[in-house]
């Protein structure tokens, strides 16, 4: 055997490692799931015996009928379309800005001198308390809501991006240099892989915050979106009309940060190796 | 042929780590430079390297002056310094990203099966013991077929067994080209099995002390008499070269020179 066809040989069996990790998985899932539908079912079964009226708690069952209704009539679609176009634009804004102040001040000190106090105390300030200038300055519709929601996600993508190259190893960098790499091929070969997993974090939190200002946007003036639909159901007393918005907001949430996972996945494999490794332990 | 020619190296803080370095090192030599700490060991190796500047002599090989990373040099540092985003073959083949891919992916495997390791091409490189790890950053460097291979305590941090085995090692994968091997240890034992000179370095400043050449056959053997006698010998330079009572070599630094005038 030469040594090329060595290499080309699979040194472990492959498929069978997949599908016990694979079960392991669904039994993992299986037991998270296990506390929030006992907890459904109980209280299911509490207003089906008469026990509450389930008027201000609606039981799972109202919850899902009202969904279905929502559904059916199209409105779902329409405000989940108008939420998440939202957070799309700002997330995209806000991680674009992110990246490149993050990069800059994480690479030059000097800029990072120059930058870093005033954005650490813009970071300070609580997101709502923008809402009145976006307001004055982006009008009442979208631009203001795209704007909250792109400083929201700027600001964990800032620090991740500025932490992460600040934090890439220098002894690392060296053997990049000793390869005789510089420039642009250095930070394409060594920097980013370097910086990519607390880049994914970043993103991810960047995400969840993105969210979270979606809502407060939403709260606080909107004619459609998953928010309004929370607002609505105060004003009309629907109480499972907001808790089926909030199921909408996990749905999505969740959903949206498992493709964030799912993107990156491929580029973070390495890290795999040691969780998988420490699970086996 | 390597010249270094009254290389210095004081750094902006005032440290004075390396002063007027000289020495002739020729193609397919092996030459160890051994001493105490703050000699400037470490310091010279970066600097033959290119990455740090000296701040005053020369360096080049074949004529080129060297004040940059030089293609025909490899470094192989104490700890591997594996990228952890690449598995084994492409940590190997890092250095030959200018190479076709298929002619790339044949020099690694050959180099992996050198060390070794054909069967840890696919595997992520925090699943390596450290020895495997060093064997694949010896790969990394010696796949570019560099003319001059540069070793800073490269087997410091491992076992005594697996240093052992990686020295013989070295020795095996240098016979394939015979590229100028420069090692800097704190080894003597090492030194002395490895090296066809020996280069003792004094600190404060760091400078040559003595020059031992090692006229040993290979393989060495490390209980004979003559290698006892070897080491003996070493040790005694660097004893001397921590002295301070014991002049340089060239005198310059003789305090009571005069005397002998």
């Amino acid at each position: 055997m030469t040594a090329v066809e060595m290499t080309l040989t699979p040194t472990t069996d492959l498929p069978s490692v997949r599908r016990r990790s694979g079960a392991r998985h669904l039994k993992s899932i299986l037991l998270g799931v296990v506390l929030p539908v006992s907890l459904g079912a109980a209280w299911e079964l509490a207003v089906h015996l008469g026990w509450s009226d389930g008027r201000l708690v609606p039981p799972p069952s109202v919850i899902f009928t009202t969904l279905w209704e929502l559904a059916r009539t199209g409105e779902l679609w329409m405000h989940t379309k108008a939420t998440v176009l939202r957070v799309v634009a700002g997330f995209a804004l806000g991680v674009v800005a992110g990246t490149l102040v993050g990069a800059i001040a994480g690479y030059s000190s000097l800029s990072r001198r120059v930058l870093d106090p005033t954005l650490q105390a813009l970071r300070s300030i609580p997101s709502v308390a923008w809402v009145p200038l976006f307001i004055l300055w982006f009008g009442i519709f979208e631009a203001s809501k795209v704007a909250l929601i792109a400083v929201g996600v700027f600001f964990p993508v800032y620090l991740g991006v500025m932490g992460a190259i600040l934090g890439v190893d220098r002894k690392i960098v060296e053997v990049g240099r000793a390869f005789r790499l510089s420039g642009p091929a250095l930070v394409r070969r060594i920097l980013l892989p370097a910086v990519l997993p607390s880049y994914v974090v970043s993103l991810r939190s960047g995400l969840g915050l993105g969210w979270m200002f979606v809502v407060a946007a939403e709260l606080l003036g909107a004619s459609e979106g998953l928010g309004f639909l929370l607002i609505d159901g105060q004003q009309l007393g629907k109480p499972a009309q907001i808790v089926a918005a909030i199921v909408a907001f996990a749905v999505i949430g969740k959903a949206t940060d498992w493709l964030i996972e799912v993107a990156t996945a491929p580029f973070l494999r390495w890290q795999d190796a040691y969780g998988q490794q420490a699970g086996d332990a | 042929m390597l010249v270094l020619d009254h290389v210095a190296k004081t750094y902006p803080n005032g440290v004075n780590a390396l002063e007027r370095f000289s020495a002739e090192i020729n193609p397919g030599e092996i030459v160890a430079i051994i001493g105490g700490s703050g000699c400037g060991k470490s310091t010279l190796l970066r600097a033959i390297a290119g990455l740090d500047r000296a701040s005053g002599g020369a360096i080049t090989l074949d004529g080129d002056r060297i004040v940059a990373p030089h293609e025909k040099i490899g470094i192989i540092f104490q700890e591997p310094r594996l990228l952890p985003w690449l598995n084994v073959a492409d940590n190997v083949g890092f250095g030959l990203a200018d190479l076709p891919r298929k002619e790339r992916e044949e020099r690694v495997a050959i180099a992996l099966s050198r060390v070794g390791l054909a069967d840890k091409a696919g595997v992520w490189p925090r699943e390596l013991s450290g020895g495997q790890a060093q064997r694949v950053a010896i790969a990394r460097a010696l796949v570019p077929r560099p003319e001059v291979l540069l070793l800073d305590e490269p087997f410091s941090a491992l076992d005594a067994f697996t240093r052992r085995d990686l020295q013989d090692h070295l020795l095996d994968l240098w016979a394939d080209t015979r590229p100028t091997l420069i090692l800097v240890t704190h080894d003597v034992d090492e030194a002395v099995v490895l090296a066809d000179r020996i280069l003792v370095m004094r600190p404060r400043p760091g400078r040559l002390f003595e020059e031992i050449p090692v006229y040993l056959a290979r393989p060495r053997d490390r209980a004979s008499p003559l290698f006892e006698t070897l080491k003996r010998r070493v040790l005694t330079a660097l004893d001397r070269s921590l002295d301070r009572s014991v002049p340089d070599r060239d005198g310059k630094s003789i305090v009571g020179e005069g005397m002998w005038w």
